[in-house]
């Protein structure tokens, strides 16, 4: 008796390690890649900071009460912008392989798009899992007054286009805590079973949590922040990265950055990854 | 970037903020693969007629943006202008330091066929992961930002002119075009340009790692690391954005005079 529960329990040790092993070469899914795709992402972020720090704040793009008048419109310039930019990239088939997911859904009939066989990696039920409306009140009322200076330059569609621009890459970034949660999940499906069956939140945050990692990304991303927002003349660089430059030397502070991925980033992503995971039995 | 004051260093300066976009923008775009089903002319069904998707793409969002209050001013310049609607939402005014024509001017016709047909080849990889969206949205921030440098050839040509209307009268009456571009051009400018912009896309499209290194802010990486090869900058400087620019800056000049 004894001998067939210690063979049986191998053998489902054995079907589960080849089960994770075959996933994970389908999918193509490792802790590398899901890294690889992080790392990339911050340049995409890094860009898309420095290019909405060419504009001032521009308030009334952001003021609900500035089209009020006469179209009985509650949302602001940059609601509306963004949802109209949404449907046009739905239209053009976006949001259709779940590696994005949009701040407004909006149900197309029908793409444009030539038919392309997406897979996804994710588990269908934990697939919807995503923090949009964190993201967007976190850039409009956290990270846009520290970022842009206090003026009005009027160019409202330029300003929010680049906002868009942001608002995709954080998404895109954060929401991507999904892939990193299902990478996690099938590499220590048993510790995570357990404590998704107690919803452990805290547990779960805390096996997902590596603070060394974290700390070589909010690094790595504001040594981003510096190279890229520098002032490239042909003279040399017109500040060699000393820690004492001021803020104006680079487009986008450096130190910013930084505090943006410690504040909100990493934070939101390991808020995805445990959601997600929440929901990986269901 | 407010308006585009009117003196040669504010145009420079706006200029040399501009290579920033365009570099960043063309990044991006590196990061997918080619993806040619997007430029490909649709097939019938679904109301494109014809068009690719690209196309339908950057229609449908300068309807968008024109409706934003997008297209004021003359380096925005749209790329299908036809039937746009105008401005939903109010528009600030700005002050208007060119000739009333400027806004017509446009040379969005070349870049279009330009960035298609000879620049995207030349920095996209083989290749098709389907995200055909995102890839065209990625073309079109690449075509606005090209076609706002190249259109602020206008600013470019207006100070030229204020600062020596004696030179440019005669050969504007004359509509001399060959002898305008010999004016307007600098070639010691442009081989800065064509450096700095190279020099750029090596400090900006190299691998960033945490580890500490003087080099990175040199950008002394070896070139087959960047994302862009910057040999591709140079070349898309050399052979058609400063050219594309001084084709403004001429059909502009052969105008001012009206």
């Amino acid at each position: 008796m004894a001998v067939a529960m210690i063979l049986s329990y191998r053998y489902l040790l054995i079907c589960s390690a080849t089960l994770a092993l075959l996933l994970q070469l389908c999918s193509g899914l490792s802790l590398d890649t899901v890294r690889e795709f992080l790392t990339r992402e911050e340049d995409t972020v890094v860009f898309g900071l420095i290019e909405r720090a060419k504009y001032p704040r521009n308030t009334p793009a952001y003021d609900p009460g500035y089209l009020a008048g006469g179209h009985g419109h509650n949302a602001s310039f940059a609601e509306m912008f963004v949802r109209e930019s949404e449907a046009v990239h739905a239209k053009a088939g976006r949001y259709q392989s779940l590696q994005e997911i949009p701040f407004f859904p909006f149900r197309v009939p029908f793409t444009l798009a030539p038919p392309y066989n997406f897979t996804t990696e994710l588990y269908s039920a934990a697939a919807f899992v995503n923090v949009n409306d964190a993201i967007w009140s976190t850039y409009f009322n956290q990270l846009l007054p520290l970022l842009a200076k206090n003026s009005d330059d009027g160019n409202y569609a330029a300003t929010v286009a680049s906002d868009l621009v942001c608002l995709q890459a954080l998404s895109r970034r954060i929401n991507y805590g999904r892939y990193v949660a299902e990478v996690k999940f099938i590499g220590d499906q048993q510790n995570y079973t357990t404590l998704i069956r107690n919803k452990d939140t805290d547990a779960l945050m805390k096996l997902l949590t590596s603070e060394a990692q974290e700390d070589v990304v909010k690094r790595r991303v504001q040594k981003k922040a510096m190279v890229f927002g520098q002032n490239v003349t042909l003279d040399g660089p017109v500040e060699t990265g000393n820690s004492n430059s001021s803020q104006t030397s680079f487009k986008v502070d450096p130190s910013l950055v930084y505090e943006l991925y410690d504040k909100w980033v990493i934070p939101l992503t390991k808020q995805v990854e445990v959601e997600y995971l929440l929901h990986r039995l269901d | 970037m407010g308006e585009v004051e009117l003196s040669l260093a504010a145009v420079r300066d706006a200029l040399v903020r501009e290579e920033d976009s365009i570099v960043f923008a063309l990044i991006e775009r590196a990061g997918r693969p080619r993806n040619a089903p997007a430029y490909a002319p649709a097939g019938g069904g679904g109301g494109s007629g014809g068009r690719s998707l690209a196309e339908f793409f950057v229609r449908e969002a300068e309807v968008l943006h024109a409706k934003a209050g997008h297209y004021q001013k003359p380096e925005d310049v749209p790329f299908f202008p036809q039937d746009l609607p105008p401005p939903v939402f109010p528009t600030k005014g700005y002050p208007k330091v060119l000739h009333s024509f400027a806004s017509s001017v446009s040379v969005n016709d070349a870049i279009w066929k330009m960035y298609f047909n000879e620049l995207l080849p030349l920095f996209t990889a083989d290749g098709d992961d389907g995200n055909y969206a995102e890839t065209v949205a990625l073309d079109f921030a690449c075509l606005k930002a090209l076609s706002r440098r190249i259109h602020i050839g206008k600013y470019v040509a207006e100070v030229k002119f204020k600062d020596a209307p004696q030179d440019y009268s005669p050969l504007i009456r004359a509509k001399d075009t060959n002898a305008l571009m010999n004016l307007l051009t600098f070639k010691a400018v442009e081989e800065k340009v064509k450096k700095r912009v190279e020099k750029k896309a090596r400090i900006f499209g190299q691998n960033v790692t945490s580890e500490d290194s003087a080099d990175k802010q040199e950008g002394n990486a070896d070139d087959s690391e960047c994302k862009v090869n910057p040999e591709v900058l140079s070349k898309l400087y050399d052979l058609w954005v400063m050219p594309l620019t001084k084709d403004v800056e001429v059909e502009y000049l052969l105008r001012r005079l009206d």
